[in-house]
């Protein structure tokens, strides 16, 4: 195994779970850009597991016979955390090398297989990335719609967007969204509380209030040195203000950044659907408002 | 083939459904990229840990097979082509059978009350089936060609042994049929054993009791769709699997206007 050779070193990898429209991609692109530091863009090695395990074969953890059974799980907990390294130190060698840093893997969709890639590589730091939920479906609610940024990256990847519920459904859309949400971030924050290692949790609304601080208490709270002035000059250049405004609005990768933004994208009913599938990790996580 | 000295049968292990769902229909467009578990730049470190899971887990559970290991691995033909690739030295054996009757014998085993109902009952899963019996018709057909593509792409390009089996050829006769397997496969087998193997688990042997409709072992009857399916039906699964029918089942691949 290339780790036991020299390769990459578990603890200098840094997880980003939560789900997609956290703020990951802005979270991870000041990191990456910190000197000593790599960007990882969503591998989604924690789908390819979690999603066969949780979800299409959850039925089957008991079955001797299943690839991923429960009385075989140190032997393909093994196979997971050398498939990471492996694959980490062959695209980052950089950060392979001994000393070389640290390597941020933002991983919002694949959040759902967090609980095993936290119990595979234990000692590996964690960022869990929230965001209330009302908000990440209403940004959902907006990309998903005709015309918009999701439909030209499947046009780049050579495909037509086809029609969605958010269109012509939207509840439905919205009440799929959040239980994609409770799915994700529901096991992001399982793999949290049971994760022995360093980690953080953090807010998307603290980091849009005040970036710098938040920033600072993440490297401090995962005991990783950085450079103040270049942390300062990372958050600087991926700020809200700095993305040209032709960039930014409805239908657009970046759309408002407006915490509490819900109030005006969801209807009282859409509201209240996304609050009564998500409402036990609402009142975890956001405990001072978490109804309408 | 399980019953003969020195072999086990690995059932359903999964591992080709792991990596082929994913990579072939979840991740779109990412798959050449760098950034991707999975992406083609980076092959080798994954094409290893692949292939580790599979050894691994196959000496973890059956240390006493001193013969082979059959591993029987239909829902999981969509991941072939990465298996095959991962373990050349493999065997291979492509078992087809016509689309028409695995659609129909998915259809009896998912009507209410049957074999599979049950299971899914306790797994609280929904029976598209009986809302919707052509919905299902033609989501079973779509399945069938991924499957069977994906098992074709590995099956030709696999340099290794192997060998194509007709499922109506092992009905019409098991032994020869059998007799060929192992031939091609270059697996040693005493006549003698196969033939008691051949007889002990023959379509005669099961008690009737546990054969019939919504049943595990329903008719085994090569053709009985013309009794199963609806003339609707059958154009469906026909339309949608007509370039497999064409290959694999060229007499019989259309029978528009005929029903």
């Amino acid at each position: 195994m290339l780790e036991e050779n020299g390769g990459m070193r578990p603890e200098n990898l840094v997880w980003v779970f939560g789900t997609a429209r956290t703020g990951s991609s802005w979270l991870s692109a000041i990191m990456g850009e910190v000197g000593g530091y790599s960007r990882w863009h969503e591998p989604l090695v924690g789908h390819l597991f979690g999603n066969l395990y949780y979800e299409r074969a959850g039925h089957r953890s008991e079955d001797a016979h299943f690839i991923l059974g429960a009385r075989y799980r140190e032997l393909w907990l093994g196979t997971i955390r050398r498939f990471v390294l492996d694959s980490a130190a062959a695209r980052f060698p950089g950060i392979a090398a001994k000393g070389g840093g640290y390597l941020i893997i933002k991983e919002p969709q694949g959040s759902m297989g967090a609980p095993l890639l936290m119990e595979a590589l234990p000692e590996s730091r964690m960022i869990l990335l929230v965001r209330d939920p009302r908000d990440v479906v209403a940004s959902n609610l907006d990309a998903h719609k005709g015309g918009t940024w999701t439909a030209d990256l499947m046009r780049k990847g050579g495909k037509e967007k086809p029609p969605s519920l958010a269109e012509s459904r939207p509840d439905a859309f919205v009440k799929g969204q959040a239980r994609r949400y409770v799915r994700d971030v529901g096991n992001a924050k399982k793999a949290y509380d049971a994760h022995g290692g360093l980690k953080v949790l953090v807010r998307y609304e603290d980091l849009r209030t005040d970036t710098l601080q938040t920033m600072k208490r993440i490297y401090s709270e995962l005991e990783m040195p950085v450079e103040e002035a270049d942390l300062a000059r990372s958050v600087e250049k991926h700020s809200w203000e700095k993305i040209p405004s032709e960039q930014k609005g409805e239908g657009k990768f970046h759309r408002k950044a407006k915490p509490g933004g819900w109030r005006e994208d969801l209807t009282a009913r859409q509201a209240e659907i996304v609050e009564g599938v998500a409402g036990s990790l609402l009142r975890e996580l956001y405990p001072v408002r978490s109804t309408a | 083939m399980e019953g003969l000295e020195g072999c086990a049968m690995w059932n359903e292990p999964l591992v080709g459904n792991l990596f082929g769902n994913f990579h072939y229909f979840r991740v779109g467009g990412r798959k050449t990229g760098g950034q991707y578990i999975l992406g083609e730049p980076f092959k080798e470190t994954w094409l290893g840990p692949m292939r580790d899971l599979v050894l691994g887990g196959a000496a973890a559970r059956f240390p006493e097979v001193s013969g082979y290991l059959i591993i029987k691995e239909p829902n999981g033909s969509i991941g072939a082509p990465l298996l095959m690739e991962a373990l050349p030295e493999s065997r291979m054996i492509f078992l087809i059978r016509d689309p028409r009757d695995v659609v129909a014998s998915s259809m009896d085993a998912r009507s209410e009350g049957s074999w599979l109902s049950e299971r899914r009952e306790a797994q609280r899963s929904t029976s598209k089936q009986i809302r919707n019996p052509n919905v299902y018709v033609r989501m079973r057909a779509n399945s069938y060609v991924q499957q069977i593509e994906k098992t074709w792409q590995a099956y030709r390009a696999h340099g290794g042994r192997k060998v194509m089996v007709r499922y109506e050829d092992l009905r019409a006769d098991t032994l020869q049929t059998m007799k060929r397997i192992y031939s091609s496969l270059e697996i040693p087998v005493r006549a003698t054993d196969l033939a008691r193997s051949v007889e002990k688990n023959s379509w005669e042997k099961i008690p009737s009791e546990q054969k019939g409709e919504g049943k595990k072992r329903r008719k085994a009857k090569p053709g009985g769709w013309r009794e199963d399916l609806t003339a609707r039906q059958v154009e469906i699964v026909e339309d949608i699997t007509a370039p497999l029918l064409n290959e694999f089942y060229p007499h019989t691949a259309t029978t528009r206007g005929a029903l």
